[in-house]
């Protein structure tokens, strides 16, 4: 039986260099009807780091965030967290990640509050915290005045906001995603710009899958560019790839033609 | 948190949040009283005004509604799951995903326990039966019922939410799996009306609860596996 080592999470013990890297994903790929999604992906981001994750529809950024989050398993390769195997301890990485996804993972008959309330027992904050800790996170997202309004009647920015309180309320070592600024008016820009801002500062392992780089480029270390499901570069520091991401070279002169 | 006081509170986490959604929204509570009400009525006229013949079938009648509301309530309470990524959202919490079916379980034979309290009287008046020296056996009769109901239908409610066709696979799925418990169901409730004059009553009834172990537990077991994209 293989040996599994579990590492606590890089915010509570050890220095950085004894930790386990944030994310490491080895030649990670995930087929969808027998299409390659992601089609080998070796990726190592150290504890901490704030990463953007570009490329253009289809390159693969939402899949591997899913991976991560351990909403789907990888077909083959492996991907870990704080060195745990997402496909061997689903339930132990869900502890330590916390996932925006496209879909905001709201019910439309609860309130705002309801939903956030329901979304901190399932988090297993403790009854006599939980309430103190989503009146904090409501006042903090600025819906505290819809706050009792049931969410069908929100507006997409409003659902956003709503959808980030609840990533708010998690203890997250990694924090995954997916388009935080889509659908945010400049009030919900700010706000996701200071989580990313406190997540940094705290020592949590941020990927952020972006078309746009304007509001992440001056907070990331590192950018990821996806294309076709593989690592097409890499820039900035920490973050690598195995083998390296090829050089970006100019196309063949063909290929332009074409 | 011990583990079984945290699989607790997420069940009931889970089971309150589907009540609220389903007070508020009320979908499946409406079509499932006029249903019940309507099919008691009709069937009341169809038979006619002859006492017996109104006795004989109030059982299957109204174990007919049962399961008619049982299988709205756990397909509604998993259709909840639908709305913009829930299904998937409530899947990534850290928890024991046996939670979830408890909690969907609890809520489906709590919705089919709500509208038996309101069709057992109805079905006194429309059909002639004296159900108030029987109430204490067949409360046990529907107790037992609905939970080996909302047993089944939470664990095939969950094999078939992601499904466009999930109305009609859902009933297709459930319905040749809980024969058993129907048959025994409709036995204990026709014995406790009628005074279990041939005593076989425990019989059924142990045979009900039997059948709540045993799917509970498989129900249980297998339901996180389901849940898996």
């Amino acid at each position: 039986m293989p040996q599994t080592t579990i590492y606590a999470s890089p915010r509570s013990v050890g220095a950085p260099e004894q930790l386990p890297p944030g994310v490491a994903t080895k030649e990670l790929a995930r087929l969808f009807g027998g299409n390659p999604a992601l089609a080998g992906v070796t990726l190592t981001i150290p504890a901490g780091r704030c990463v953007q994750l570009t490329g253009p529809n289809g390159a693969g950024k939402t899949t591997l965030l899913r991976i991560l989050a351990t909403a789907i398993r990888p077909s083959f390769g492996s991907a870990a967290v704080d060195g745990l195997d997402v496909a061997a301890h689903p339930e132990l990485v869900r502890s330590r990640v916390a996932y925006l996804s496209h879909a905001t993972g709201l019910y439309n008959d609860l309130t705002a509050h309801e939903n956030l309330a329901f979304a901190a027992t399932m988090l297993g904050l403790e009854p006599g915290t939980s309430g103190e800790a989503v009146r904090g996170v409501v006042d903090e997202i600025g819906l505290a005045d819809v706050a009792n309004a049931r969410v069908g009647g929100f507006s997409a920015g409003m659902r956003r906001r709503l959808a980030l309180g609840r990533v708010m309320l998690a203890r997250p070592s990694l924090v995954l995603l997916d388009e935080p600024f889509a659908a945010l008016d400049a009030d919900g820009i700010a706000l996701m710009e200071r989580l990313l801002d406190r997540w940094r500062r705290s020592g949590v392992t941020t990927l952020v899958a972006s078309h746009s780089s304007e509001h992440i480029a001056a907070r990331a270390d590192a950018t990821v560019q996806l294309d076709a499901g593989v690592v097409a570069s890499v820039t900035g520091e920490g973050v690598t790839s195995r083998p390296p991401a090829p050089e970006r070279t100019a196309p063949p002169a063909a290929e332009v033609a074409t | 948190m011990t583990t079984l006081r945290r699989t607790a509170t997420v069940a009931w986490a889970i089971a309150r949040k589907d009540a609220i959604a389903e007070l508020r929204g009320k979908q499946a509570a409406i079509s499932t009283l006029t249903f019940g009400a309507v099919t008691l009525l009709l069937f009341g006229f169809a038979l006619g005004p002859d006492p017996h013949r109104l006795a004989d079938a109030a059982p299957g009648l109204l174990w007919l509604d049962l399961v008619f509301a049982g299988l709205l309530a756990v397909g509604r309470f998993h259709e909840l799951e639908t709305e913009d990524g829930a299904l998937e959202q409530l899947t990534l919490y850290p928890m024991d995903r046996r939670s979830i079916y408890a909690g969907k379980a609890a809520i489906g034979a709590l919705a089919m326990l709500a509208l038996g309290a309101l069709l057992v009287p109805l079905v006194a008046i429309l059909y002639a039966v004296d159900v108030v020296h029987a109430l204490p056996v067949l409360a046990l009769t529907v107790v037992l019922g609905s939970i080996g109901f909302a047993a089944v239908g939470t664990f095939y409610a969950g094999v078939t939410v992601r499904l466009r066709a999930r109305e009609v696979m859902l009933p297709l799925l459930v319905l040749p799996i809980v024969a058993p418990l129907l048959l025994a169901a409709v036995k204990a409730t026709t014995a406790a009306l009628a005074g279990d004059p041939l005593g076989e009553l425990p019989a059924w009834l142990e045979l009900l609860a039997g059948f709540d172990v045993v799917m509970l537990i498989a129900g249980a077991g297998t339901y996180g596996f389901l849940l898996e994209e």
